[in-house]
């Protein structure tokens, strides 16, 4: 021991040297300490949740700031970095994000972006959040503004999912969670989709209630447009059911008798009450137009056209009103066709032929009431008899050979007399019009059939 | 303390070899050493920085320069032991010979 005294008393030269090369380590190593140090803590707060996480090595002291969702979390991180090896002292600057009081969550629909705003718990789940938001509206712009809060309810994600999930069914509208509240306003994108909301808002986790949902049906909508040049009428837009659907389409292919109808209806929920009403009574006005347009919306029926003449103007601008449930609205815009110009006599007993050809005068069964479709061909019948006002027309009557000979006689002079008071209705001179009644003497076909008896069953008009 | 090993094992390496080489003469060498009370007043100044980089009283890149400087320097000492204590094994079998 005394020896290595001895030779300890010498050792001090070696210290020299060994300071000169204490500095060029120091210089030589401190930076590469320094980003090995700031890796390694990097790395070890990997699986902790933190947002604007900074890190800043002095030597071998590691300064950490960050917001931290939790106490826990916060303890957590801080720890990790005092395990990193290498590091000396950590400086904790780490805080708890701010508490929201009351917590807030916007999912809001305009025409060109979905914008979530307000608070998200943790970072992932803001990310978690716009992915559904982006998954859901697929195409749209998702704008995020969300920023992280503390303070969310349980089950706060499974929510705000299911609020997603209802913002593709929305046109336009504002979905908001306050604390466990929830408020949707807006309109739905399609019909029926304000029934789909409120049925998904019944799934709603535990503990959220529903405040408010102010979510507004798109109009139900029924449009016909009758277009004499392709000599079609077109219907679109929607209807109730098959069963409105066959009712409707039925109707109309009675009703228009020269033109084809295309059917372009989809049934949906939502329709207004007395919606097949309304909607058979407005298509039997559109029949009487030459040209027309019928918009159905909600309870609102809008009609504007051209009639075949002035009588059939007021008739559809003022009675058909009456045909409508209540609580319609009808706004007919009527204007009248140009009238044609006047021809002899045989022109228009071919007209006629041409016209009965096309359409039939149709009457409630066994007797001599006029139904209400064949308004549209009685019109024409009458635009024409307007361009040869100095002939005289037979009005003659047919039935099947059903029945008993007299009634059948007695019924289709009753048929042709109720034309008849149908034309001096409309305008026309009653001079110029004698009923005639053949019973089911002149058949056209076979009274075997129904199709002959319907064939047999007939008005024919007949220049004098 | 491992990582700072592990991390300058170059350096460390250096001192050891430097302080074996300083040994390895400190044994043969006349002369007289450091005087008692200057070895004290070392040793007290020793203790003193080893006591600061435990308490890690000296912040940011001092506290490390400290820290590498005391681990190089117990390198060296322990280089100076080893060397001294070969050559003074070397030089005490060499002398009956002679």
């Amino acid at each position: 021991m005394q020896k290595l005294f001895r030779w300890a008393s010498k050792w001090w030269p070696g210290l020299i040297p060994l300071a000169v090369m204490w500095g060029f380590a120091a210089w030589n190593n401190t930076l590469p300490v320094e980003a090995d140090l700031s890796a390694r803590s990097s790395a070890a707060l990997k699986e902790t949740v933190l947002d604007k996480t900074r890190i800043a090595v002095d030597g071998r002291d590691v300064s950490l700031a960050a917001d931290a969702f939790s106490e826990e979390g916060r303890r957590d991180a801080v720890m990790a970095v005092e395990l990193v090896p290498g590091v000396r002292l950590v400086d904790d600057r780490t805080r708890l994000v701010p508490e929201a009081t009351p917590f807030v969550w916007n999912a809001e629909r305009d025409v060109v972006r979905v914008t979530l705003s307000g608070s998200a718990p943790l970072p992932s789940m803001k990310a978690r959040l716009t992915e559904a938001a982006r998954k859901e509206v697929n195409g749209t712009e998702v704008a995020d503004q969300m920023g992280l809060a503390r303070g969310a309810p349980p089950r706060f994600e499974a929510a705000a999912m299911l609020l997603l999930d209802q913002i593709g069914k929305l046109k336009d509208g504002k979905i908001t969670i306050t604390d466990t509240k929830v408020n949707l306003s807006g309109m739905a994108r399609d019909l029926g989709g304000r029934e789909a909301i409120a049925a998904a808002l019944k799934n709603l986790p535990e503990g959220f209630s529903v405040a408010a949902n102010d979510v507004k049906a798109p109009p139900y909508i029924f449009q016909a447009y009758k277009d004499p040049v392709a000599a079609t009428v077109t219907l679109t837009g929607y209807v109730p059911d098959n069963s409105v659907h066959a009712a409707i389409a039925t109707s109309a292919s009675r009703k228009f008798f020269t033109e084809k109808v295309v059917d372009n209806l989809k049934a949906s929920v939502g329709a207004p009450g007395s919606f097949n009403t309304a909607v058979v009574a407005a298509l039997g006005a559109l029949s009487r137009l030459s040209t027309g347009t019928l918009v159905v919306s909600d309870r609102e029926v809008k009609l504007s056209g051209d009639a075949l003449y002035e009588g059939a103007a007021n008739d559809i601008r003022a009675g058909l009103g009456k045909d409508f449930p209540k609580n319609w609205q009808y706004k007919p815009e009527i204007t009248v066709k140009p009238a044609a110009g006047p021809v002899d006599g045989t022109v228009c007993q071919q007209l006629f032929s041409e016209l009965l050809n096309k359409g039939k005068i149709r009457f409630a069964t066994k007797r001599a009431d006029i139904d209400p479709d064949s308004a549209g061909i009685l019109d024409h019948l009458i635009e024409t008899a307007l361009r040869c006002p100095t002939t005289n027309i037979e009005v003659a009557g047919h039935t099947d050979a059903d029945g008993e000979d007299s009634f059948n006689q007695a019924l289709s002079e009753k048929r042709a007399q109720a034309v008849i008071d149908y034309l001096v209705k409309a305008g026309l001179p009653a001079t110029r019009f004698t009923p005639v009644g053949y019973g089911a003497t002149q058949p056209l076909a076979g009274n075997d059939t129904d199709e002959g008896k319907a064939q047999n069953r007939r008005i024919e008009f007949l220049v004098r | 303390m491992p990582y700072l090993v592990s991390f300058h094992l170059g350096w460390l390496i250096g001192s050891l070899l430097l302080g074996f080489c300083m040994g390895w003469i400190s044994v043969v060498q006349r002369g007289n050493g450091t005087s008692k009370v200057t070895a004290r007043w070392l040793g007290a100044l020793a203790a003193a920085l080893v006591a600061a980089s435990f308490a890690h009283v000296v912040p940011g890149r001092f506290g490390y320069w400290l820290d590498l400087g005391l681990v190089m320097f117990a390198c060296y000492l322990v280089g100076c032991t080893i060397g001294a204590w070969l050559r003074d094994r070397v030089v005490s079998r060499s002398q009956p010979a002679a």
